[in-house]
């Protein structure tokens, strides 16, 4: 046996020294004798992966924040090893471990659940793993030598395959010592896919694809380090006449679909185009004149042409305000914000009008001064208004990197520490804030003096940087915000362009190529990397246009493709072979229907005619409209606020509210002025369908409509109707029953 | 003797009836001018201009604080003024720039409202504009003057030239506008092509020739009558800043210039002073111009001074009227081995105001007027010879691009010297009714009011300064409170006579003080609010300066109560012994409550425990216990005064007016009906040849009565008003009484210790 009271690591383990008053229970240790010749344990390399793997140290158990599970607290994914080691050895009095007779250590009998455990059985007696802790109590709980290696990387093998459908195939994991050594980890190391419908991840490393052709990644974890198990799934179908590439979107999206056997959708028709574009960029359907005009137009370039004028309208800047306006919070928490908010939304909605350079209009947000009416971005230091808020938004919003969990313990998925948090917390510590004379706005100015801030792990003062830059040494004069601002607009920076373009390219085409859209890390692949890749570097080449990052975007022949999928890619839902038809937003919807009745709504101090799109903050989300819909309230960065699915309140809404039906009756509305009018009904509702879907009726649907507006119409008491009633019920059910398709409730 | 004064401290007032604050109205009603119609005109015009006001009744004149400004009442086609409106002339060399406007009514002289003077046409525009259809047509070089209604955008279209350079811009905010502009050039479709959300220029340079679109609306989408504006669009010259309509001035700026200083700074900053190894070499003293431009731009001066010298720095932007916060750092540079290393010497932040500002809460806690600045003034200490940096920077400007953000740096030797603005004094009130901020000079009959006087001092200057007030009307006194040695805030009282007559004038304030063995006088600024706001919560007051001070009485009406000491005289003490006061009460109106809590405020004697002032008592005796409060010897101007809720009844006079005008518009109704009847009645009785001439003499007798009567359903309906307003209301308000000054004789044997000091010995 190990000299335990000679060990030079004996001074770290109290509890050996119980060891000679209480040597009679070595007797209930019968199972487990160890020899000199076994290797002492490294409580970092081999226990801590036992507890990772048996969940104990996940969020929902041990490692709940600051309280753990019944008094037992581990830190996150064994991130705090040392801490780990206090609380399992020296806590509680050393109950937990009885090196005598390892088996009775309340540790393993809670994990095998031989007594009572929450968790359950999360060991199984006997267990490879099992032993291995039973040994590492029995050697005297040894933490880890000075000379011991240090976990520097883990291998996997293979790292990037290409799989078919329905397929299998064992990873190996391997761990690779400072020291040179290596060891299998296969079995404690965790295991999870980024896209669960497309491939599964077993608890050993064995991953199965399904029948779904894209890119999938499968995370693997182990003590700290992450890799990534790349995997494409073909479908194998010939891919020929792909349509003619406009720009390198389609070179590397076409690219990826000949890879993987993915026969894209043909490029859709004009009017397709047209709504859908209109819909994306301005957030309104096209006018019955755009959408005649476009069909008129025989130039080859008036798609171009289209998208240019419709970047360069007002109604492009109000849609996209709409959504940055959310993302950064503009919130109405009480009726005084009302001038705040406002202010923000117009300032955002003019720097889109203008087309402010994006690295531009952060800055000018990150380092706002002065007071909100004369500097409307220091209304976001009105809403976010701690470092720890402001780093948090900043770092998911545009840098697409998720902080928060960085605040308490290392983050778990990634690579960033504590210090990192607080390292960009420091870039917030110097903002000075003044009361102005309306209640609840300060006044923001930079506020001299080192820009420092405390991590609260160490105790100890971090200076700002830059995730994964050096510490920034910043001059107490310099607002050390413009040098984040200056740090995100570097050509080298590996979120900030990459998180815009993927949120854009997510806006046009309802899937990220990263997802969620504001989670980029490397454990969380791109499904199409060269392609965020081109795309980003285009979108610094450009200055930061986000005129240009879309224009590139929607002209493109992968935007434009059909969304009716063809008999090998229905299956496609990550690799953009056909358009994948979106719902169309609360806001959208609302003008839209709107649009196509001829009513208005009439928003609480606002214009008359004022766009739901337009509508500057959440106060409006009181219209049961928006709000069933899934307009979101503002309150966090992420865009999963906005609820798109469909609901059975949506299609009531649609069908039998009272607001829809008033819209549908509108005095001089559309059903109003058809029914009136002298035209012959063909053209009337040619016009209906030109309004609403931008096309024309086929034979059918015309036929149907006419004999629909034509029939006889009677009261409950079975009288006719008179004409003129009778007809405008005609129209307003023709509308209602087009409003109530999926061809106008989608952007397709 | 030493001769000291005694100042009230107002703002630390007591709370006033507390519990019955809620119910309450604020102050007694004064006059205020809300909005003139147009809101400027060009030099050498005549316009008609319509007010519209608050408790103005009988308005007679329309003034301006600039005398080559003048109004008549529109005279309408009965020979008699039209109410409410005025003839405007503007002579040819007027002053450009912002005036007031105010007019002298029942209740004496009003608040002001700004009255704009410029070079360009004027136009009023009062058709509807609300949509791109019907957009109003402007020419270029002109101002147009419009109200916004609430939920609008203002339309207006102009012809513009490719090649050409337009500044437009919609003055608002400094012209005591409740509207906060939003502008948009748009083109002829309405699409909007640039927006300015922020009170600036649009600096318009079209792509093409073509009629635009100028769209004004309020940020928020607010309008009433009080939002008005002005919209100028020019022709501009391809350099330079766009020029700007002028505004009113902040608080802030009444410490801005310092006396002496010339209007034009002696030289310019000179880029690239913004690097730091590249300072611009000055030599002290400097007196320096530059601008906060581009965004983060710091401007770096590097002299050399010498041990134990002194410099004062000020640096004014903010209160050029520029949203800017200046910050100076001066660092002492020191070389070793071809290394430069910088040391702090000093920071200098901004001008702190004397007193709390208010946070505009529910709660008054204290003026919402600043006399401070987020300027620069302070001074750097030179502790051993070297090279020197100062860095100019804005901490507002990190990303803000405004080349018009200029400021001027001034370095001198100490200068001591001050500056001065008083307002209105507010009460401890718990309502948000922050109205008796906005009020005018009017002083009823036996009235007392009292101004707050702030001072900013410069360059280390301690020493008292004495405060006057001039140039008043007939039977209107004022007693300035001096600001004492060390201290910033000091008090003036105005008190009007009981039997004064109605009377008005342009007063002056002024501040002296003996600095470096000279006595120097400096003027002082009246500051006000721009509207006499109701609830601080939901409309955050706007201070400004204003630019005359007028000071009427009335006799209309009578102050509800006044206070004074029972003789007019100088009121003798020894110290250490006691001096009663007999202080005695006029009430013209009923109180609520028992008794008016008073409280003696001032230097020697502001430890008086508070006394209860019996309601309607005509007299109380007032003891002052100098053993007690510890007075010294000197002389001392002192003043009681408290808060007391009157039933106040606006205008009862106007209801037997009102009264007489509905007796007799009764009786030329009955009259009207009368002979109406009897020309009706003739109709029939006519021969056929006069039937035609007996309908029309009958018809118009009808059409006579019509009007009658709907002249007499006004007058009832006035009656009805005046009554209802002159109908007793709870109002709680400030009563002070007239200043007492009082002489602290020294003991006697102290006294005879001085005589046998004085006493050459033999």
């Amino acid at each position: 046996m190990l000299s335990f009271l000679t060990s030079a690591k004996a001074s770290m383990h109290p509890s050996r020294f119980l060891l000679g008053t209480v040597s009679t229970l070595s007797l209930l240790a019968p199972n487990f004798v160890f020899s000199e010749e076994d290797e002492e344990l490294n409580f970092v390399h081999d226990v801590v992966p036992i507890l990772t793997k048996a969940h104990c140290n996940s969020g929902a158990c041990h490692a709940k924040a600051d309280v753990g599970q019944r008094g037992f607290r581990l830190s996150l994914l064994g991130f705090e090893p040392q801490e780990d080691y206090e609380h399992i050895v020296k806590e509680a009095k050393g109950r937990r471990v009885f090196p005598n007779a390892p088996e009775q250590s309340l540790f393993l009998l809670k994990a095998t659940n031989t007594v009572p455990h929450g968790g359950g059985n999360k060991l199984a007696r006997g267990s490879e793993e099992y032993k291995t802790l039973v040994k590492w109590i029995g050697q005297g709980m040894p933490y880890a030598d000075e000379s011991d290696p240090e976990l520097t990387a883990i291998e996997l093998e293979p790292s990037r395959m290409t799989m078919a459908k329905k397929a299998k195939q064992q990873l190996k994991v391997t761990a690779k010592y400072s020291d040179g050594s290596e060891r299998d980890v296969t079995e404690l190391a965790l295991y999870e896919a980024n896209d669960k419908a497309m491939a599964t991840a077993g608890e050993k490393g064995l991953v199965e694809t399904s029948d779904l052709p894209g890119n999938v990644a499968v995370m693997v974890r182990y003590s700290g380090k992450v890799s990534v198990f790349s995997v494409s799934i073909p479908l194998g179908a010939p891919v020929e006449n792909l349509p003619a590439t406009s720009n390198f979107v389609d070179e590397l999206v076409f690219q990826n679909l000949k890879e993987i056997g993915v026969p894209p959708s043909p490029v859709s028709d004009d009017a397709t185009f047209l709504r859908r574009v209109t819909l994306d960029i301005a957030g309104r359907l096209p006018t019955i004149e755009e959408a005649a005009a476009f069909a008129a137009d025989t130039n080859t370039d008036k798609r171009d042409r289209v998208i240019d004028a419709l970047l360069d309208s007002p109604d492009y800047a109000d849609y996209f305000a709409n959504k940055w306006a959310t993302l950064l919070k503009n919130r109405r928490e009480s009726k005084a914000d009302i001038t705040a908010n406002f202010a923000f939304h117009s300032w955002v909605r003019d720097s889109l009008l203008a087309n402010k350079p994006y690295d531009q209009f952060v800055r000018e947000i990150l380092a706002a001064t002065g007071t909100i009416v004369e500097n409307p971005p220091v209304a976001w230091y009105k809403r976010v208004k701690l470092p720890e808020q402001q780093l948090e938004d900043v770092a998911q919003l545009f840098l697409g990197v998720r902080m928060q969990c960085a605040q308490c313990h290392h983050h778990p998925f990634e690579r960033w520490s504590q210090g990192d948090y607080y390292s960009l917390a420091a870039f917030f510590s110097q903002v000075g804030r003044k009361p102005t004379a309306i209640a609840g706005e300060d006044l923001i100015f930079h506020k001299r003096g080192t820009a420092q801030y405390v991590n609260k792990k160490t105790e100890q003062p971090v200076k700002p940087a830059g995730l994964g830059g050096p510490s920034l040494e910043v001059a107490p004069d310099d607002d050390p915000r413009l040098q984040l601002a200056d740090w995100m607009a570097e050509e080298s920076n590996p979120f900030f362009a990459k998180v815009l373009v993927n949120r854009y390219w997510k806006h046009f085409f309802k899937k990220g190529l990263v997802e969620p859209e504001d989670d980029l890390r490397d454990t969380n692949p791109p499904t199409n990397p060269e392609l965020l890749d081109a795309l980003a570097k285009h979108f610094i080449e450009s200055d930061f246009d986000l005129k240009e990052a879309i224009r590139v975007i929607v002209s493109s022949k992968t935007y434009q493709l059909s969304a009716q999928p063809n008999e090998h890619n229905a299956v496609d839902h990550q690799n953009f072979s056909h358009f994948y038809p979106k719902r169309l937003q609360a806001e959208v919807l609302l003008d839209a229907v709107d649009c196509l009745t001829g009513a208005t709504t009439s928003f609480a101090d606002l214009p008359m005619g004022t766009r739901a799109v337009a509508l500057p903050d959440n106060s409006y989300n009181s219209s049961a409209f928006l709000k069933v819909f899934g307009r979101p309230d503002a309150a966090s960065v992420c865009e999963c606020e906005r609820v798109q699915s469909s609901s059975l309140a949506q299609s009531l809404h649609l069908m039998n509210s009272s607001e829809v039906k008033g819209k549908l009756a509108t005095a001089g509305g559309r059903a109003d002025r058809l029914a009136k009018s002298e035209e012959e009904d063909a053209k009337k509702i040619h016009e209906i369908y030109l309004a609403a879907f931008s096309r024309p009726p086929t034979g059918e649907e015309l036929s149907i409509a006419e004999s629909h507006i034509n029939i006889p119409r009677t009261d409950s008491a079975g009288k006719p109707i008179a004409p003129a009633t009778a007809k405008k019920m005609a129209y307003e059910d023709l509308l209602w029953a087009i409003m109530n398709t999926k061809e106008f409730l989608y952007n397709h | 003797m030493i001769r000291k004064f005694s100042y009230l401290i107002l703002a630390s007032a007591i709370l006033l009836v507390a519990n019955s604050a809620r119910a309450q109205l604020v102050g007694f009603p004064d006059p205020h001018l809300l909005t003139t119609m147009p809101m400027g005109a060009q030099q050498g015009a005549t316009v008609e201009v319509a007010i519209t006001g608050q408790h103005l009744e009988d308005v007679t004149q329309l003034i301006f604080s600039d005398p080559k400004i003048t109004a008549k009442p529109v005279i309408g086609e009965n020979g008699k003024p039209v109410e409410n409106k005025f003839v405007v002339s503007v002579s040819k060399d007027a002053p450009i720039g912002i005036h007031d406007a105010r007019v002298i009514s029942r209740l004496g002289v009003s608040s002001p409202r700004a009255f704009t003077v410029g070079t360009m046409k004027e136009i009023a525009c009062t058709e509807p504009r609300d949509s791109k259809e019907k957009a109003a047509a402007i020419s270029v070089n002109s101002i147009t003057n419009a109200v916004m209604p609430k939920r609008a955008i203002d339309h207006y279209s102009f012809p513009a030239q490719k090649g050409k350079r337009y500044a437009i811009e919609c003055a608002a905010v400094g012209i005591d506008s409740k509207l906060t502009p939003v502008v948009i050039v748009a083109d002829a479709e309405g699409r909007d092509l640039l927006v300015n959300r922020t009170g600036g220029v649009i600096d318009f340079q079209p792509d093409a020739d073509g009629t635009y679109m100028i769209k004004v609306n309020d940020l928020t989408y607010q309008g009433s009558d009080r939002h008005f504006y002005r919209l100028a669009l020019q022709e501009v010259s391809a350099d330079g800043l766009p020029p700007r309509h002028p505004s009113t001035a902040k608080v802030s700026a009444a410490s801005w210039p310092p006396p002496g200083l010339s209007e034009k700074a002696k030289s310019q900053e000179v880029e690239p002073n913004d690097e730091a190894d590249r300072a611009q070499k000055i030599t002290l003293p400097c007196d320096i111009a530059g601008s906060f431009y581009p965004a983060a731009d710091v401007d770096t001066f590097e002299f050399t001074a010498k041990k134990d010298e002194v410099w004062w720095v000020e640096v004014a932007s903010e209160r050029m009227g520029h949203a800017t916060d200046p910050f100076v750092l001066v660092q002492g540079v020191t070389e070793k081995d071809g290394k430069k290393t910088l040391v702090d010497v000093a920071e200098l932040y901004d001008i702190a105001s004397p007193l709390k500002v208010s946070s505009n809460g529910y709660s008054y806690d204290g003026p919402p007027y600043d006399i401070g600045s987020p300027d620069v003034l302070g001074k750097v200490e030179i502790k051993e010879d070297g090279v020197y940096r100062l860095q100019v920077r804005d901490l507002f400007g990190g990303t803000r691009n405004e080349p018009s953000n200029e400021y001027r740096l001034v370095v001198r030797k100490e200068q001591p010297d001050f500056a001065i603005a008083a307002w209105a004094v507010h009460m401890t009130l718990r309502n948000g009714d922050r109205a008796a901020f906005s009020k005018p000079l009017a002083l009823r009959t036996g009235d007392a009011t009292v101004l707050e006087v702030l001072a900013i001092r410069r360059d280390g200057f301690a020493g008292d300064i004495d405060l006057k007030m001039e140039d008043l009307p007939k039977g209107v006194q004022a007693t300035g409170l001096k600001i004492p040695a060390g201290k910033s805030v000091g008090h003036i009282v105005i008190t009007a006579d009981a039997n004064a007559k109605p009377d008005f004038a342009l007063a002056s304030i002024t501040g002296s003080a003996k600095i470096d063995g000279k006595m120097v006088t400096r003027p002082c600024r009246l500051a006000t609010m721009e509207w006499p706001v109701k609830d601080a919560k939901q409309e955050i007051p706007a201070p400004r300066l204003v630019n005359s001070m007028p000071v009427s009485v009335s006799d209309s009406e009578a102050a509800p109560l006044s206070f004074f000491a029972a003789e007019e005289k100088v009121w003798e003490v020894t110290e250490g012994e006691k001096l009663t006061i007999p202080l005695k009460a006029v009430w013209r109106e009923d109180f609520t409550g028992t008794s008016i809590k008073m409280k003696a405020h001032g230097v020697g004697f502001d430890r008086l425990a508070p006394f209860e002032f019996p309601l309607k008592a005509e007299s109380y005796d007032v003891e002052l216990d100098l053993a007690t409060l510890k007075t010294k010897p000197g002389e001392y101007d002192l003043a009681f005064y408290g808060g007391g809720v009157a039933k106040y009844r606006y205008n009862p006079k106007g209801v037997a007016r009102a009264t007489a005008a509905k007796t007799k518009a009764e009786s030329e109704a009955a009259a009207a009906a009368e002979s109406a009847k009897k020309l009706t009645a003739e109709v029939t009785k006519a021969a056929p040849e006069k039937k035609a001439e007996a309908e029309a003499a009958a018809k118009a007798a009808t059409e006579k009565q019509k009007l009658a009567d709907a002249a007499k359903a006004e007058a009832e309906k006035h009656l009805a008003a005046v009554t209802k307003e002159a109908a007793p209301k709870d109002r709680v308000d400030i009563l002070v009484s007239k200043p007492i000054r009082i002489v602290v004789k020294p003991k006697a044997e102290e006294a005879e210790k001085a005589v046998a000091q004085a006493t050459p010995k033999k």
